[in-house]
């Protein structure tokens, strides 16, 4: 299944990387090897020339007899022609040496090149340099040059072989390279498939050895999982409202269908109409909340933020609970930070959320018991808290208590959506501010702090 | 007859208005778009303009407003929207609106507000008045003390606030959310059943053993403040 087709190789990023690198080497490859060989060759080469200079030079300084005598005797014990010499009269005719037909070029004192054919012999590659003597007579000193050609050819063959080899294995890497980043993206794809296709448990493998893949893969399971959660909140959140919602549509239905059943006299109509009117407000409450709270959550709000000061907003909030909570015998106390407690925010978002966390403390309160709300403004902690005497918050329930629609088994039966805290969350989040909830024993501690 | 010039596009909607709003007392006139309803504010004399936020073509319900405002109409205008956050409403605010309701709303809460604000058309704010009375209940707002017949009523500053505003829109039905906003200065509020705390409170101070009561609650809507028949 995992087959990859060999068409789709040259397609990959790291077939076309190596497939670059191979011919940006290649390049350099041939570059190295021709300034070799342009300089070992060149050097051979012109090491012949200084010598066969130094020849004529000698051999135009001696006088004419020991001249002939020494070319005729130095032909004798050259036998294999390495060092060939000629020497001939106006007219081209060989008087000495092994040379025996001067060569067709006419040019003196430049090095050239002919093929000698020695008698008996193969033609050899010969350098040589022709000299006109001062008595009208023609020198001729040679090199037989057949080792510096094959060392030539030597060098080429080992390029030629060399640069195969290397665009050989340099190809089969390309392509093993191109396969294996196939074969591995082929995974990746088919297990995004697998999510596009709905699978949210799915996550993308990976190697953990920090290579480019493995970090885009991680970084891509970091936002599945936030994905995950939050589809799995909105699943939360849906079957929580259709719960939450039945109850008193299906109360407010009821209602209205004993009316519609009996006879009744105009002001019992009256009462079923007033409840129905009284359950269809209370369910427009809970929509205007769940709404609100989006809203909150599509954080479009930070732009209202203005500096604010923390003391005002818990007055505020205490000296509207005051009433509430005296009429419950509960003692309200504000303990205010000694200097303005300024932050960055929304007040009308923290008021509300403060009113929540009040409203909270108060409901869940005994009577004649007491419920704080303080802020706090020292060095490490800055932000806001409301403390009650209630039954506080199981340890388990801690986190659930912020979802939407979220009622514990003990608060069933008091008024209320479920819908504070997730509100007082959403306005921490939109502040950047840790909402946490404390065991204040007995009761419950819940802190609004600002983030460092 | 108060006459409300309604500014709505969803049909539904608009029905429901009027009906809500001829219920009212008042005489309503219905158009479905900004430039239409441009017309009709500038030509005729209204009361009050009710003026959804959102309305279908070139001119939405900001631009009307605006395009009002620039042509020197003071009519209170009451913005509808199904926008509630807070830019939303300062935005609204800002462009001329003298206030700002959103969908869903109740029309107690609608029609409450309509008769504050074509009350406040009549009686102008500018007059500078020291002194306001409502049967034999006699606010001093400089003093801020309040009195009924010979009793000196002590309130706290909230509750004193609460006062007169119930007395500035005597006789109208003040729904709990108007109280809430005007003297908490906080916008949108759920918890009506604290302000009902705070109503009590000062209806008993207010309204004294052996005195007709004056403070009145409208169920399911909010609080009215009658002199003494």
């Amino acid at each position: 299944m995992f087959s990859v087709h060999l068409r789709e190789i040259p397609r990959t990023i790291s077939f076309r990387t190596a497939l670059m690198s191979l011919v940006l080497f290649s390049c350099s490859f041939l570059a190295l090897f021709g300034y070799l060989y342009w300089q070992t060759a060149g050097y051979l080469l012109a090491e012949v020339d200084t010598a066969l200079y130094r020849q004529i030079d000698s051999r135009s300084a001696q006088p004419e007899d020991l001249r002939l005598a020494e070319i005729r005797k130095h032909s004798e014990q050259d036998i294999d022609g390495r060092l060939p010499h000629g020497l001939y009269d106006a007219q081209g005719q060989l008087i000495a040496g092994a040379i025996i037909k001067m060569p067709a070029s006419k040019v003196y004192d430049k090095p050239a090149e002919f093929n000698w054919k020695q008698p008996k012999k193969n033609k050899r590659p010969v350098r040589f340099i022709l000299h006109r003597l001062d008595n009208g007579q023609t020198l001729m000193v040679a090199q037989d040059i057949h080792d510096i050609r094959e060392f030539d050819e030597l060098l080429v063959n080992a390029m030629v072989s060399g640069g195969s080899l290397l665009l050989v294995v340099g190809l089969l890497g390309a392509v093993g390279l191109g396969y294996a980043a196939r074969r591995r993206l082929d995974v990746l794809t088919r297990s995004i498939e697998r999510i596009v296709k709905g699978d949210l448990n799915e996550r993308l493998p990976t190697r953990g050895n920090r290579d480019d893949i493995d970090r885009i893969a991680t970084v891509v399971n970091q936002m599945l999982d936030e994905l995950e959660r939050l589809m799995s909140e909105v699943k939360g959140v849906c079957d929580d409202i259709a719960h939450d919602l039945r109850t008193p549509l299906t109360r407010l239905l009821a209602g209205l269908e004993r009316a519609q059943r009996r006879h009744l006299r105009e002001e019992e109509y009256q009462a079923a109409i007033d409840n129905a009117i009284e359950d269809a407000q209370g369910l427009l409450s809970t929509f205007r909340a769940l709404l609100r709270i989006s809203e909150i959550e599509a954080s479009a709000r930070r732009s209202s933020f203005a500096e604010i000061d923390l003391n005002r907003i818990a007055a505020d909030a205490a000296e509207f609970f005051e009433p509430l909570a005296e009429e419950r015998g509960i003692e309200l106390t504000l303990n205010h930070a000694p200097a303005p407690c300024l932050i960055f925010g929304d007040a009308q978002l923290l008021f509300d959320a403060t009113c929540n966390l009040l409203d909270n403390a108060i409901k869940f309160s005994p009577d004649h018991s007491r419920v704080q709300v303080a802020v706090m403004d020292t060095p490490d902690k800055r932000g806001l808290c409301v403390v009650d005497n209630g039954p506080g918050i199981p340890e388990a329930e801690r986190e659930a208590v912020f979802r939407r629609l979220y009622r514990s088994e003990s608060s069933r039966h008091t008024a209320g959506n479920g819908l504070g805290l997730s509100m007082v969350a959403a306005v921490a989040r939109l502040h950047d501010m840790r909402l946490e909830v404390q065991d204040a024993q007995p009761g419950c501690r819940i802190e609004l702090i600002v983030s460092a | 007859m108060t006459h409300v010039l309604v500014v709505e596009d969803d049909p539904a909607t608009a029905r429901e208005i009027e009906a809500a709003l001829q219920d009212h007392g008042f005489d309503v006139t219905h158009v479905d778009n900004g430039r239409e309803g441009l017309v009709r504010a500038i030509s005729d004399s209204y009361d009050v303009i009710v003026l959804d936020r959102m309305l279908p073509g070139a001119l939405d319900g900001l631009g009307m407003l605006t395009a009002l405002r620039a042509s020197g109409i003071a009519t209170p205008v009451l913005i509808l929207s199904a926008l509630s956050a807070l830019d939303e409403r300062v935005r609204g605010l800002r462009a001329g609106g003298d206030d700002y309701l959103t969908k869903p709303f109740e029309f107690i809460e609608l029609t409450a507000r309509l008769d504050a604000l074509s009350r406040r058309r009549v009686a102008p704010s500018e007059e500078r008045v020291n002194r306001l009375r409502v049967g034999n209940l006699e606010l001093d707002l400089l003093k801020r003390s309040v009195k009924r017949g010979e009793r000196t009523v002590e309130l706290l500053p909230r509750e004193y606030a609460l006062l007169e505003y119930l007395v500035q829109h005597a006789e109208q039905v003040v729904t709990r959310t108007m109280l809430f906003e005007a003297v908490w200065n906080y916008a949108y509020d759920e918890r009506t059943n604290v302000i009902e705390v705070h109503m009590g409170r000062l209806r008993r101070k207010v309204d004294g053993d052996g005195e007709e009561p004056m403070i009145h609650t409208i169920r399911g809507a909010g609080y009215v403040l009658r002199s003494p028949a």
